[in-house]
């Protein structure tokens, strides 16, 4: 038995919608009067919405087939996908950037995942009318409104197959990604075979950045990109003996407690001045609530405060307490529940240093300002400077610091460039943030009210540093396996 | 300008046409219903490989992952 009235009506009238709505009044009205071209991504969509009206009017002309349904399901399930994709790319843009044209505020890329979703909505509703027995079926004598449907439809295939000849041409040409806008003026036609170019597939795109690892720093002193640079020998070297919980990722000093911060992926230490003893410490629970992923840098915020820093800019501040409750903090460590309050985990919100991780934060007291550094990666090659205000955890500035005239600093090359440093520890002492690359083994003062490399020094004997601290006139540079390297601080401004 | 692909028939344009055709058959040829769903089919397969080619640079969508 065939479904009557109660499954067909109510299906003309969705196919009906969608050839006049989304597919008609985005050729004739969008297209042909305004200008608006689809680019690559958007004619796929069109598409889809084309095909899902087309398998509706199957249904009409031939029943219910279960292939037909099969084929809406996948169709709508390929449209939501399509939508997402798309919008995505505009996803970080500001409020009313976007691509192409807007209807009822939002763009039309934007509008194809809601109408994909309306369709499988609407095709739920319409198998739930659908009775025993009645799929399946043989071509039906059209009524009038479905005759009807159909030609509109032709009439919008049609002109979606102008529009598609005039925009990308005829094969093998096809839609481009900024396409120019709609003519009937052959002039002004495009086609264009760039979509063919060669190109890298990849699932995350540009979101596919490697973990940074100072394992990937070139350690060798002659690959410096800064000419000439004067060397700053070691006073001694040392090997810290400290039970942690895996290797040194930073390290940082406060002056007035005379104790040294260090941080291990998931770990917060506090030791006595001399790196004899632990003090105290605590191991972070990475996983709970912000991702904090590896923790890659710390610093003091004050004499019982701490912020430790991950890879991707999250960051959580503890401050020490002897009266900590151990049952609420469970949820904030992995051991020693006892020692510390958690005042804050979030993360830090970057612009120009989007896309890239730090390894490397200091503190300026002075100005309640936090500053990060940025390493280089595959797809973004820039050492950018970003401070922070304490008081927000904020975004106040950022900088690609220069060479510093009258500093006597030079590039080897013409193009030679800071962004060669792989900066992963940092200390801010006299109003300079004092920051030691893993890459070749260079200890860079940046001064930030400037915004220039003051002085460089190349310090022999190092092996990819991780973490540096200030303390007195003695700078400490440590690796991931704990050894020291101390330096005259005093000759490096 | 025109390659070995010349004859590789992945375009919008060509994809509106099997369209037109398999909706002028649904109307008209009714008895041509396995055609027509055919050509429904291949411009189905059609616009998805399409959109992969413009999307081939990320096929997730971009989101910080």
């Amino acid at each position: 038995m065939a479904p009557r009235g109660r499954l067909y009506t109510p299906l003309t009238l969705a196919v009906l919608a969608l050839v006049i709505g989304p597919i008609g009044i985005a050729v004739f009205v969008l297209g042909f009067v305004h200008g608006d071209s689809p680019c690559v991504l958007c004619w796929a969509q069109r598409t889809g919405m084309v095909l899902i009206a087309l398998t509706g009017l199957f249904v009409i002309r031939f029943g219910p087939r279960p292939r037909y349904i099969g084929l809406a399901v996948l169709l709508a399930a390929f449209g939501i996908y399509m939508g997402l994709r798309h919008s995505s790319l505009h996803l970080w843009r500001d409020v009313g950037q976007g691509f192409s044209a807007e209807i009822f505020g939002a763009h039309t890329y934007t509008w194809s995942m809601f109408i994909y979703w309306v369709s499988v909505v609407m095709m739920g509703a319409l198998l739930l009318m659908l009775k025993d027995g009645e799929a399946g079926g043989e071509a039906r004598r059209l009524r009038p409104l479905e005759r009807a449907t159909l030609w509109l439809f032709l009439l919008a295939a049609a002109g979606n197959a102008v529009q598609a000849f005039a925009s990308t041409g005829p094969p093998p040409y096809m839609g481009q990604g900024d396409p120019v806008r709609f003519s009937f003026n052959p002039a002004h036609w495009v086609w264009s075979l760039e979509e063919w170019q060669p190109a890298p597939i990849s699932l995350r795109g540009r979101w596919a950045i490697e973990k940074p690892d100072v394992g990937r720093a070139s350690a060798e002193p002659a690959a410096n990109p800064l000419a000439n640079v004067p060397v700053l020998p070691a006073l001694r070297r040392a090997t810290m003996a400290l039970p942690l919980d895996g290797p040194i990722t930073d390290l940082a000093y406060n002056e007035a407690t005379d104790r040294f911060l260090v941080t291990t992926e998931k770990g917060i230490y506090i030791t006595d001045g001399a790196f004899s003893r632990v003090l105290r410490h605590t191991v972070i629970d990475t996983m709970f609530s912000v991702d904090l992923a590896r923790l890659a840098a710390g610093t003091f915020l004050g004499p019982d405060t701490v912020l430790a820093v991950s890879e991707n800019k999250s960051y959580v501040v503890l401050r020490e307490s002897d009266r900590a409750d151990a049952a609420a903090n469970y949820r904030y460590f992995l051991a020693s529940f006892d020692k510390f309050d958690e005042v804050a985990r979030s993360r830090f919100t970057t612009v120009r240093a989007k896309m890239m991780y730090v390894m490397a934060v200091a503190f300026d007291p002075e100005t309640a300002s936090i500053f990060t550094m940025t390493v280089p990666n595959a797809k973004a090659r820039r050492l950018v400077v970003s401070r922070f205000d304490r008081r927000d955890m904020t975004l106040s500035e950022e900088f690609t610091p220069e060479l510093a005239p009258g500093s006597g600093l030079a590039f080897k090359a013409k193009d030679g460039s800071l962004d060669a440093f792989y900066v992963s520890g940092a200390a801010f002492r006299g109003g300079r943030i004092h920051a030691i690359s893993a890459a070749h083994g260079t200890l860079l003062t940046i001064d930030p009210a400037t915004r220039t490399v003051t002085s460089a020094r190349a310090i022999p004997g190092l092996d990819r540093p991780v973490g540096l601290a200030i303390k007195g006139d003695e700078a400490f540079i440590v690796d991931a396996a704990g050894r020291l390297t101390v330096v005259k601080w005093g000759q490096v401004q | 300008m025109p390659s070995p692909l010349w004859h590789d028939p992945a375009v919008e344009f060509l994809n509106f046409v099997l369209i037109f055709a398999a909706g002028y058959l649904v109307l008209r040829r009714p008895e041509r219903e396995r055609l027509a769903f055919r050509l429904l089919v291949a411009s189905s397969v059609l616009m998805a490989v399409l959109f992969l080619i413009g999307a081939r640079g990320s096929i997730l969508p971009g989101l910080n992952y």
